[in-house]
C-alpha cells in the first residue's frame, strides 16, 4: 500500500482522522468530577477591560481559598478567552459547563456577548453573571421570561442607571455649583448599550437642570472625530455628555489635539482603566467618566486594599469590571454556601437573596417584580459607582461627595465648564 | 465656516489615505501583488512607534523613526516569507498564484493582527504630535500636527514621483509594471526590482502607519479596515495607477467628510462604498487604470 | 475517473456517515455543538469551492449569501412566526435572489474586481444591518423565538444529515457534465467558450447553486444557535474562515473543503486552552499548509487525474 496513487488511502485517512478527533475529545473530557468547586470565567484577554475580569477572578479565588474555601472545598477558577466574539463566548460557555463541569460562570463586559450567552444559560441550567455589560435587555429578558432566564444575573449597573448616575452627578457637581452648567450635547456611539443610556439621558438631564441641545450618535467604527467635535462646538453647549465604550482613545486624543474648549463628562469605559493615560499620551487630562470604583477611594472597607493588591500583582489598576468580578466571585461562593451545594436552582435562589458588601458597594439584585430583574440595585447605600476625573495622570474621584478625594478641575484650554 | 472646515479636515484625512493607498497600488502595479496584510504593516509601525516613544528615552521623533523601520521590516517579512515563496512555488499553477498570494497575505495579516493584540492588547494607541499646538488655517482652528501630516504626505508623494519618473531605478520599476517579460529579456534582474519596490512600499506603509497613529490613533481592530480602505481607493483610482490612487483618495476622503458633516456621522462610510460599487460596475478599470 | 476510485470513495463516505451518526452516543453536548457548527461550516466551504474551485471565481464575501439567508429567516420568524421550514426556505430564496443580482453584473468582471465586488457586498450588508438596527438588532444581533431543537443530539443529526446531503449533491454536480464545463470555464474561459459553451450561463448556475446552499446553511445555523448577529454570521472574519477551510482541505475537490472546514473549526476549539493565541496558531498552520502543501490536506488525493 505504499503507492501514493493508491485510492484506498482516502478511506483510511478519513477514518483515521475521525477516530483521532473522537479520541482526542474523549481524552479532553475524561477528567473525573473533581473535588474543587469550579467557576468558569470568560474574559477578553486582548481588551483592557476584558483582561481585568480574568485577573480579578484569580485574585478572588486565592482570597476565598486562603479563608478556607467553600463548604470545605477549594474554589477553582477556569479561565477562557472569547476574543471579543459572541460565538466564541458561547462555545466557551458550553465547554465550561459540559466538559469542565463548572457550577457557575462569570462572563464578559460586552453586551453582545452577554445576550448571546443568556439563552444558553437557560438551556444548560447554569447560573451566570456578567460583571460589566450594560444593556438593559439582559435583565429585561429575565423579567419577561423568569422561569427560563432566571439563571442570568446582571452584575453591573444597567445603561439606564449608568445614565441616572451621570445625571445625578451633573446636577450635584455642575449645575448647582460654581460651574453653573445649563446645557449639553449628548455624544454617544451608535451601539445597542447606548440606546437605553441616551433615552435616560434625554429624560433625566433636563430634570437635573441641564438642557439637551443636541443628540449625536456616531458609527462605532469612526476614526475621525473632527466633524463631530466641530459640530458640537458650533452649538455652544456648556458641557459634552458622552456615552462611549467601543471607542475612547481616539476621540479623547483628537478632542485634546484640536483644543476643543468644552469639557467631556459621562461614560467613557476606556477612561476607567489606568493604562488610558499612557494610551492617550496624557490627552485624558480633564476627562470625567463614571466607573465602578477608583484608586484611593474607600467605597467600602475593602475597596482600597483590593485595588492596591491588584496593582501590586498585575502592575495596573483594575478596570471597572475588575472590581465587580472580584465581588461577584464572592457572591457566587456565598450563594453556593447558602445553597449547601451546587444545585443550580438553589444557587439562583440564594443569589437572589444576596446582600453582600464587596468593593463596589453593597450588592443586592432586583426581584421578579422589578423591571430589571436580577440586575444590581442602584442607589445610596447600595451601588452607585463613582465619577472620576483624570488629573495629572491620576484618577481623582469627584462624586459622590462623601467619597470624593478631590475637586473638579479642568485644564486651561477648556473654557466651559469654568 | 462649515465649508472651510470641510475643506481643511477633508484635506488632511485625504492626504493620509493617499499615502496609504499609493504604496498599495505601487506593489500591485509593479509586482502584481494585492497585499492583504497592508493594514497589518501599518499597524506594526504604529504600535512599535508608540511603544518606543513612550517606553524608551528615544522620545517621539525616535519612536517615529523606529516605527517606520518596523514597518519596513514587516514588509520585508511579508515579501520573503509569504509572497516570494508562493510566486516561486512550482507546486502552484501560474494562473492560481494570484489567489494564493491573496490568501497567504490574508493569513499573514491575521497573524500580525492577533500577534500584536497579544503583545499590546487591542486598545488603540496614539503617538504624541511631532509639533503640538493649533493654528488657524483659513480661520479654522487646526492642530499644527494635522497640517504637518498633510505637508509630509505630499513631500513623500512628490519624492516618489521623482523617484519613479526621473531615476533609472524608478524607470525600471515602471517598465516592470508594464512588461516584466520584456524587462527580463533586456537583462534586468526582476528580483532586484521587486526588492526595491517592497523597500519603498515598506517605508510608505511605515510612514502612513506612524502618521495615522499621530493624527487619529490606531488599534489592532483597525487593521482590517485600513486594508479595505486602501483596497477600495486603489480600485476606484485604477489598480496600478499612482495618480489614480491620489485622486481617488481625495474623492473618498472628501465624500466621507462631507457625509459626516452634512448628513450624519453614522452614515460616513456609505457614499464611498456606493461609489465603489458604481465604479466597479460601470468602469471597472477605475478612473485612471490601465490593467 | 476510475470505477475503483469511485467505489473506494463511496466506501469511505459510508464509513464516515456511520461513525458520525453514532458519535452522539458517547460524546458530550459541548463536543456535539462544536461538530454541529463544523458541519455547517463544511457546507459553507463546499459551496465556496463550487464557485472557486470550479468556476474559478474567488468569492471574498461568502457571508453575503449566508447573511442574506440567515437574516431573512430570522426576520421572518420574528415577524410572522411561520414554521421553521418556511423560514429556511425564505432564507434560501433570498440568498438565491441576492446571489443572482450580485452575479449578473459581477461575472462581467475579471480577477480581483470580482473579488472586490463580493467584498463590498458584504460591507454593504453589514452596514445595512447596523443602520436598520431597529429591525435587525444591529451589532448586538437578534434572537429567533424558534429553534431547530433544544436537544444537542437532534441538532447534531440535523446538521449531519444536511451536511451529507449537501456533500452528495455538490460532489455529484462537480462530477457531472455541468461540473466539467464549470471546471473548463474556471481554468480557461476563452477555450471553453471557443468550444461552444456558454461560460457565463454556467458560472451563473454555479453562483446560484452556491447561493442556494449557503442560504439554507445560514438559515439552519441561525435556528441552531438561536441568534443571528453581524459578528457570528456576516463578519469578514467568518468569510476568511470559510476560505481558509476550503484552501486547507484542497480546492477544486468539494469534499476537501468539507474536511478542511471541519478540521479548522474543531482545531480552533481544541486549541482553546492556548487562550488568546489560538487564532494566531491556526492562521499560522493554514499559512504553512498553503506554502508547503498548496493542494491542501486532501487535494492531492481527491483531485481527478488530469492527463496521467
Amino acid at each position: 500500500m505504499a503507492d501514493s496513487n493508491d485510492p484506498v488511502r482516502p478511506a483510511h485517512r478519513i477514518l483515521a482522522s475521525a477516530a483521532v478527533l473522537a479520541l482526542s475529545f474523549s481524552i479532553v473530557g475524561a477528567a473525573p468530577a473533581a473535588e474543587p468547586i469550579k467557576i468558569g470565567v470568560i474574559g477578553e484577554e486582548s481588551a483592557v477591560a476584558g483582561a481585568s475580569i480574568t485577573k480579578a477572578a484569580q485574585m478572588a479565588q486565592d482570597d476565598i481559598n486562603a479563608h478556607g474555601g467553600v463548604l470545605g472545598r477549594q474554589v477553582e477558577v477556569v479561565i477562557y478567552d472569547d476574543h471579543s466574539s459572541a460565538a466564541d463566548a458561547v462555545r466557551a460557555f458550553q465547554r465550561a459547563v459540559s466538559e469542565d463541569k463548572v457550577s457557575a460562570v462569570v462572563a464578559s463586559y460586552i453586551s453582545e456577548v452577554a445576550l448571546a450567552i443568556e439563552p444558553w444559560a437557560a438551556r444548560l441550567h447554569t447560573p451566570w453573571i456578567t460583571p460589566g455589560a450594560a444593556s438593559t435587555d439582559i435583565s429585561k429578558a429575565v423579567h419577561d421570561n423568569y422561569a427560563t432566564n432566571k439563571y442570568t444575573f446582571h452584575g453591573w449597573l444597567t445603561s439606564a442607571f449608568i445614565a441616572q448616575s451621570i445625571c445625578d452627578f451633573e446636577h450635584d457637581m455642575l449645575v448647582t455649583s460654581s460651574f453653573k452648567v445649563k446645557s449639553t450635547v449628548v455624544m454617544s456611539e451608535d451601539a445597542a448599550w447606548t440606546k437605553p443610556l441616551d433615552e435616560r439621558f434625554l429624560d433625566c438631564l433636563p430634570k437635573a437642570g441641564v438642557k439637551v441641545l443636541d443628540h449625536i450618535r456616531f458609527n462605532p467604527d469612526t476614526t475621525d472625530f473632527t466633524p463631530i467635535f466641530n459640530k458640537i462646538e458650533g452649538e455652544k453647549p456648556d458641557v459634552i455628555t458622552t456615552g462611549i465604550s467601543h471607542v475612547g482613545v481616539q476621540p479623547t486624543v483628537q478632542w485634546h489635539d484640536q483644543r476643543v474648549p468644552i469639557g467631556m463628562v459621562g461614560q467613557s469605559s476606556q477612561a476607567t482603566t489606568s493604562t488610558f493615560w499612557k494610551d492617550t499620551n496624557g490627552a485624558a487630562e480633564g476627562v470625567i467618566t463614571a466607573s465602578a470604583a477608583a484608586p484611593g477611594v474607600a467605597l467600602t472597607p475593602t475597596t482600597v486594599a483590593f485595588t492596591e493588591a491588584y496593582q501590586k500583582r498585575f502592575g495596573a489598576s483594575p478596570a471597572y469590571d475588575g472590581y465587580t468580578t472580584y465581588d461577584e466571585i464572592h457572591v457566587i461562593a456565598n450563594a453556593i454556601k447558602a445553597a449547601g451545594g451546587t444545585d443550580p436552582d438553589k444557587i439562583v435562589d440564594a443569589m437572589e437573596k444576596t446582600h453582600y458588601t464587596g468593593t463596589v458597594g453593597t450588592i443586592e439584585f432586583y426581584g421578579k417584580d422589578d423591571l430589571y430583574t436580577h440586575a444590581i440595585k442602584y442607589g445610596q447605600g447600595l451601588v452607585t459607582g463613582v465619577v472620576l476625573q483624570w488629573q495629572s495622570g491620576k484618577q481623582v474621584t469627584v462624586w459622590p461627595r462623601d467619597k470624593a478625594n478631590g475637586k473638579i478641575a479642568f485644564p486651561a484650554t477648556i473654557t466651559s465648564p469654568k | 465656516m462649515t465649508t472651510l472646515q470641510i475643506l481643511v479636515d477633508g484635506f488632511a484625512i485625504s492626504s493620509l489615505y493617499a499615502l496609504a493607498a499609493v504604496g498599495f497600488t505601487l506593489i500591485f502595479g509593479v509586482s502584481g501583488v494585492l497585499n492583504l496584510a497592508h493594514g497589518g504593516i501599518m499597524l506594526v509601525a504604529a504600535l512599535v512607534g508608540w511603544w518606543v516613544a513612550g517606553e524608551t528615552p528615544l522620545g517621539t521623533y525616535g519612536g517615529t523613526l523606529v516605527g517606520i523601520l518596523a514597518g519596513l521590516l514587516t514588509a520585508y517579512l511579508t515579501y520573503f516569507l509569504v509572497v516570494r515563496p508562493i510566486q516561486r512555488s512550482k507546486a502552484i499553477a501560474q494562473e492560481e498564484k494570484e489567489i494564493f498570494v491573496l490568501t497567504g497575505t490574508l493569513l499573514w495579516g491575521i497573524m500580525i493582527q492577533t500577534g500584536m493584540a497579544y503583545v499590546f492588547s487591542d486598545n488603540p494607541v496614539t503617538m504624541r504630535p511631532l509639533i503640538p499646538g493649533v493654528i488657524a488655517v483659513m480661520g479654522v482652528r487646526t492642530p499644527i500636527n494635522e497640517v504637518m501630516i498633510a505637508v509630509l504626505c505630499w513631500v513623500i508623494i512628490g519624492l516618489l514621483w521623482l523617484l519613479i519618473n526621473r531615476t533609472p531605478a524608478g524607470k525600471q520599476m515602471l517598465a516592470a509594471s508594464i512588461n516584466p517579460r520584456g524587462l527580463t529579456l533586456l537583462g534586468f534582474e526582476l528580483s532586484q526590482i521587486y526588492f526595491r519596490v517592497w523597500t519603498i512600499y515598506g517605508v510608505l506603509a511605515g510612514v502612513a502607519g506612524v502618521l495615522l497613529a499621530s493624527f487619529l490613533g490606531v488599534g489592532t481592530a483597525n487593521a482590517g479596515q485600513l486594508t479595505a480602505s486602501a483596497f477600495s481607493i486603489v480600485v476606484l483610482g485604477g489598480l496600478g495607477s499612482v495618480s489614480g490612487s491620489l485622486i481617488a483618495a481625495y474623492v473618498v476622503g472628501y465624500l466621507e467628510t462631507l457625509t459626516a458633516y452634512l448628513i450624519a456621522p453614522t452614515l460616513r462610510p456609505i457614499p464611498a462604498l456606493i461609489l465603489l460599487v458604481l465604479v466597479v460596475y460601470l468602469r471597472p478599470q477605475g478612473l485612471l487604470g490601465r490593467r | 475517473m476510475t470505477r475503483a476510485f469511485n467505489r473506494r470513495l463511496l466506501f469511505a463516505g459510508v464509513v464516515f456517515v456511520l461513525v458520525a451518526t453514532v458519535l452522539p452516543l458517547w460524546l458530550s453536548a459541548y463536543v456535539l455543538g462544536v461538530l454541529t457548527t463544523a458541519y455547517y461550516f463544511g457546507v459553507f466551504s463546499m459551496s465556496w469551492d463550487l464557485l472557486f474551485g470550479f468556476a474559478g471565481e474567488v468569492n471574498f464575501g461568502p457571508t453575503f449569501l449566508i447573511g442574506l439567508g440567515a437574516y431573512t429567516a430570522a426576520l421572518l420568524d420574528n415577524a410572522y412566526h411561520p414554521p421553521v421550514v418556511i423560514c429556511i426556505a425564505a432564507g434560501a430564496l433570498a440568498a438565491l435572489v441576492g446571489g443572482v443580482l450580485l452575479a449578473l453584473p459581477a461575472l462581467r468582471l475579471r480577477g480581483p474586481y470580482f473579488g472586490l465586488v463580493t467584498l463590498v457586498a458584504v460591507l454593504l450588508l453589514q452596514n445595512a444591518i447596523v443602520i436598520f438596527a431597529r429591525f435587525t438588532g444591529g451589532e448586538i444581533g437578534m434572537t429567533v423565538p424558534d429553534v431547530l431543537s433544544v436537544d444537542p443530539k437532534l441538532n447534531y443529526w440535523y446538521a449531519l444529515a444536511f451536511f451529507v446531503v449537501s456533500a452528495i449533491l455538490l460532489y455529484g454536480l462537480s462530477r457531472s457534465a455541468v461540473g466539467l464545463i464549470l471546471q473548463a470555464s474556471g481554468q480557461d474561459a476563452v477555450e471553453a467558450q471557443a468550444l461552444g459553451f456558454n461560460v457565463t450561463k454556467h458560472k451563473l448556475a454555479a453562483f446560484s447553486v452556491s447561493a442556494l446552499f449557503s442560504g439554507v446553511a445560514g438559515a439552519m445555523l441561525v435556528f441552531y444557535m438561536g441568534a443571528a448577529s453581524v459578528g457570528t454570521i456576516i463578519d469578514i472574519g467568518i468569510g476568511v474562515q470559510i476560505i481558509i477551510g476550503a484552501v486547507l482541505g484542497g480546492r477544486r475537490t468539494i469534499l476537501g473543503p468539507a474536511i478542511g472546514a471541519i478540521f479548522l473549526v474543531v482545531g480552533t476549539e481544541l486549541l482553546r486552552p492556548l487562550g488568546q493565541l489560538n487564532t494566531f496558531v491556526i492562521a499560522g498552520i493554514a499559512l504553512a499548509v498553503i506554502l508547503f502543501f498548496p493542494d491542501g490536506l486532501l487535494g492531492h488525493v481527491l483531485r481527478p487525474r488530469e492527463n496521467t
